[in-house]
Order: structure tokens, then sequence, then C-alpha cells
């Protein structure tokens, strides 16, 4: 029985869906096979704050009597899955990974929890993080620091990065995170999975408790493209509860997966894409584009004259919104933070309202360089970032020269650019270092073109085996 | 624009009263150096978007109000 739980959890969520469909397996057995893994490994990965058994077993024996009934809802029909602990579930605590949140009671679902609901999905659990999602190492002083189940000493980036480690480890199909500055993607990168940061606006919001407003989105994290297509499905569209969700119709995101990348043009930034990352990094995603030009796609060098002066756009940006939504808690429970999280909500009242519109403008001139490069490329493709796994609480890396570098600004060198746009993009693994970490790629995409995105991300994974490989956690 | 001056804990003291956020003590020694670099950049950003050729450029925050369906007021 443990064995076949245990290959029960290995499966794709698109594979899960079939068997479910099929009546080969029930729900049951699927949340069973998950909660026997997050009892296996939480304790070594600090990868849930809270899992729902009770809840969990009893929405499974519910939907294996509707498939018996021969009522199935779709592919995420009894298919378990994980929340970031910075999504509403009601009557559900939900922290964001805070002390100031512990006992806080929602008492209404986010709009993603309820289209999952709605889907047919299984909650086993809310996903720890980094605190209130304001950094991206996953060292949380409250709910223990997430580790990496590639190698537990080492750490799982975050913010998202209980949902990154839950998904690589095996606990759940899929999860949902949260990106503002890269919180999706780094985490996918570093644990060797597939994660999207949807177009600014794309996913609703509501529900969720926010880092930065002007740059929040949610996301699914998962194992294979595919199913970050069929997670995107059920998430993604209109919804007046959030004033900043675009009324742009969806399509079916899983329609383009067997579409291939013959005829797609990647664009590559050589001055900043493949410039100042660790070796083994640069090395994988560069075979990364090899691939595609054997798949029939074309590799274009394209100039984005004003890149540079991304990170210290997103550090303002991402400091002083932040420091907005917490002034109150700053004032009143100061030590009540982590000492990071609380040292960068005091620095973000002490930047200047010119530097915050300064950045907002240098936004705009990002934005509009990208769309029009937009014109000579379908995607761009570089590094999520420019590191492979660190040790689990470092706060310093080394990414070249023996030169140790702060790991706020290093790990955002290539995530910032999607996050300060609005533009969309997914994280697919793409190698791994000479220690079997994992290294992952970006896809950058046009406004609204997930389906491109899983498109092309569907053709490396047909033609590779790195999503395939599991920890041996 | 004149380049910054390195910002230290009495300018955080100032910071911090400027904003009218009570600072515990030894807080400006770990926020100042992060700060100070932090400033340099977004300074240095600030002098970009200074420049004549991005006068015209309008920040990410405006409104765009959707037209109503009759195009009336």
């Amino acid at each position: 029985m443990a064995t076949y739980a245990k290959e029960l959890a290995q499966l794709p969520l698109a594979e899960a869906a079939q068997l479910v469909r099929a009546k080969d397996v029930s729900p049951v057995e699927l949340v069973e096979a998950c909660l026997a893994r997050i009892r296996a490994v939480n304790d070594k990965l600090a990868a849930y704050i809270s899992v729902y058994e009770d809840q969990a077993r009893a929405v499974a024996k519910a939907a294996e009597a509707m498939v018996r009934a021969g009522h199935w809802l779709g592919p995420l029909h009894g298919i378990p899955v994980s929340l970031k602990d910075n999504v509403a579930v009601r009557g559900l605590a939900t922290t964001a990974g805070s002390k100031i949140l512990r006992d806080w009671i929602p008492d209404e679902d986010a709009t993603v929890t309820t289209r999952l609901r709605q889907a047919g999905a299984i909650f086993v659990g809310k996903t720890n993080m980094h605190e209130f999602a304001w950094g991206g190492t996953s060292a949380n002083p409250h709910y223990g620091a997430v580790r990496n189940p590639w190698n537990p000493e080492r750490f799982p980036a975050g913010s998202s990065g209980g949902s990154g480690a839950a998904v690589a480890a095996r606990t759940c199909y899929g999860a949902i995170g949260t990106d503002t500055g890269g919180s999706i993607r780094l985490p996918s990168a570093i644990n060797g999975i597939v994660g999207i940061r949807p177009t600014y606006g794309r996913v609703s919001n509501a529900g969720i408790i926010p880092l930065a407003w002007s740059m929040d989105t949610a996301g699914p994290m998962t194992r294979t493209v595919e199913d970050c297509a069929i997670m995107f499905n059920a998430i993604a569209g209109p919804d007046p509860k959030d004033p900043n969700c675009s009324a742009a119709p969806v399509v079916d995101y899983t329609a383009d997966l067997a579409r291939g990348a013959r005829g797609i043009r990647i664009g590559v930034v050589p001055g900043y894409f493949f410039h100042h990352l660790q070796r083994p990094v640069h090395d994988a995603v560069r075979s990364a584009l090899k691939t595609f030009e054997g798949l029939g796609a074309s590799v274009i060098d394209v100039n984005i004259e004003n890149i540079h002066g991304n990170i210290s756009a997103q550090l303002t940006i991402e400091s002083a919104e932040p420091s907005s939504y917490h002034q109150r808690w700053l004032r009143e429970r100061p030590g009540d933070y982590g000492e990071d999280v609380r040292t960068l909500l005091e620095i973000g009242e002490m930047l200047l309202a010119t530097h915050y519109v300064q950045a907002q403008r240098y936004r705009s001139l990002l934005r509009s360089e990208f769309l029009a490069a937009f014109k000579a490329v379908d995607v761009f493709i570089c590094p999520t970032l420019p590191f492979t796994a660190t040790p689990v609480g470092a706060m310093k890396v080394v990414i070249e020269n023996g030169v140790e570098e702060d790991m706020l600004s290093a790990i955002m060198q290539y995530t910032g650019v999607p996050s300060l746009t609005g533009l969309p993009s997914l994280n697919v693994p793409c190698g791994f270092d000479l220690d079997g970490l994992p290294v992952g790629m970006q896809i950058i995409g046009q406004p609204f073109g997930e389906a491109t995105l899983f498109r092309v991300g569907a053709a490396f994974q047909a033609a590779t085996d790195f999503h395939k490989r599991a920890p041996a956690l | 624009m004149t380049k910054s001056s390195t910002i230290d804990a009495a300018m955080v003291r100032a910071l911090a009263a400027m904003a009218e956020l009570p600072l515990a003590e030894g807080r400006e020694s770990t926020i100042a150096p992060i700060l100070n670099a932090w400033v340099k950049d977004a300074n240095e950003l600030s002098r970009k978007m200074s420049a004549a050729q991005h006068w015209t450029v309008t920040p990410a925050t405006i409104f765009a109000h959707p037209p109503l369906p009759d195009g009336k007021a």
C-alpha cells in the first residue's frame, strides 16, 4: 500500500486526472497518497503551515461519490492541491507566514480558492512562505525555515518556498503561489518545477494578503507545463471583486500545448540576460536555447536600451507599497515581525515620493521598450535567477569571482523585468548543476500571451526530461 | 542634481522622525547601510528618468477610466 501511494503521488496532475475520470483511481486514494507524503517529509522541509487531513478526506469522499455517479467536473476533480498561506480560505487560518495574522480566520474565500473548489480541487494544506511574502528565502522565523527537497541544507527560494518544496516533494499535484518580484518563478526554478507569473490582472488577487498592489499576481506551481495550464484554466479570468483584474476574455490554455516550437522567435538581451551569473546556470539556459533551435525556433538578439535600472525600480516600489500596507502594524507591533521583514518595512518608509514616482515612470519606459520588441520576437528567454540553491539562512550569495552580494538584489536580477512590466513569465526546469541542484529558465511573453508560454514550455518538456527527475527525499 | 551624501544613523533617525515611525534602539545601524545602497541606486534612476528624452514618460500608476457605453457623461 505504501509503495502504491508513493507511486500515485509521483504522477503528474494530468495523469492522475485521467485515472480519476476513468474511475481507476479514487480521489480518496490520491488524498491519502499526498497526506502520507506530507507526513513523511514535512518535518524535514517545513513546507506546510497547516495540513487539512480531515477536511481533505471528507471532500475526497464526496468527489469519489460524484465520479461514481457520473459527474466529473473536469481535470481538477478530486485532485489534491495546496495554497500558499496568504490565500484566504473561509473558516481556516490564513497567516501570511506571520505572527501578526497567526489567528486570523477569513470569513470569505479568495477568488482563486473559490475557483479551484468549483473545479473540484481538494485542499490538503496551506504552505509556508517568506513572512508576508516580503523576501526571497522562505526562512520563516515563526513557522520554520522551508528547506529544499533536492538538498534540505539548501534554501527553496521564495517567497512561495513552501509551495515550491511541496510540489517538488510530491506532497500535492499543484500549488498556488503569489509573485510580486519573482516569488512564484524563483522557488519554481530552485525546486525544479514549473510556475507561472500571469499577466498583471489576468488572475484575481481578491482575498490574497497584498505585498505590493501594483505588482502582485497569483499563479499555479506544478511539475509539468501541462499541469500548470490545467490549473491556470481554472483560476484565470475577470473578477469584479478585484478592481485591477482584467476584463479581457480567457482562452483554453491547454489548446496549444502540442503545437511545438517551430517558427517561434525567441529574443535574448545579450548584454543582460547572460551577464553576471553562475556558470552552470549560463550553460543550462544556453543549452535550452540550442534545444529550441533544434525544434525549429529561432534565437534573436534584442537590445533593450533601458533594461539596467530595473532592480532599483523594483526595490523602491516593492518597499514603498508594503510599507504603506503595514504602516499601522509596524508602529503597534514592530517586535512581531522577523528581523529582515521589519528592516525592509522600516526602509520603505524612508524612501522619497520622487523615488517611487520615478520608479513608476521607469516601468512605463521599460514596458514600452518590451512591447516594441515583441514586433520582432514572440517570447524572451533568460535564466530565472543567476545562481542555484544557496545554504538555508544565507543572506549573501556568491555569483562569480568569490564576491559576496546581497541576496535580495541578486535574486531579482532577472525576475524584475516581468514584475515591473506586467508581462507574463513561465519558469521551466532546464538543467542541474554539478551538485544536482535544479536550474530554471524564464520564458517571458506578451500581455495575455500565457497560451504561447505554455506552448513553448510544453515543446521544451516534450524534448527533454528535466521535469521527470524527482528529489530522492 | 548633486550626488547624495552617505546615509548614517543620524539621518536614519531623522527620516524616521519625519515619518513618525518610532525606531527601537540600535535599528539605525541595521537600516543605514541598506538604505544607503538603495537610495544611491534610486537617485541614479531618478537622474536617468529626468533626462530630456524621458520628459513625456508618465508613471505606471495613472488611472485609465473605461468609456461610458453610450459615450455620454
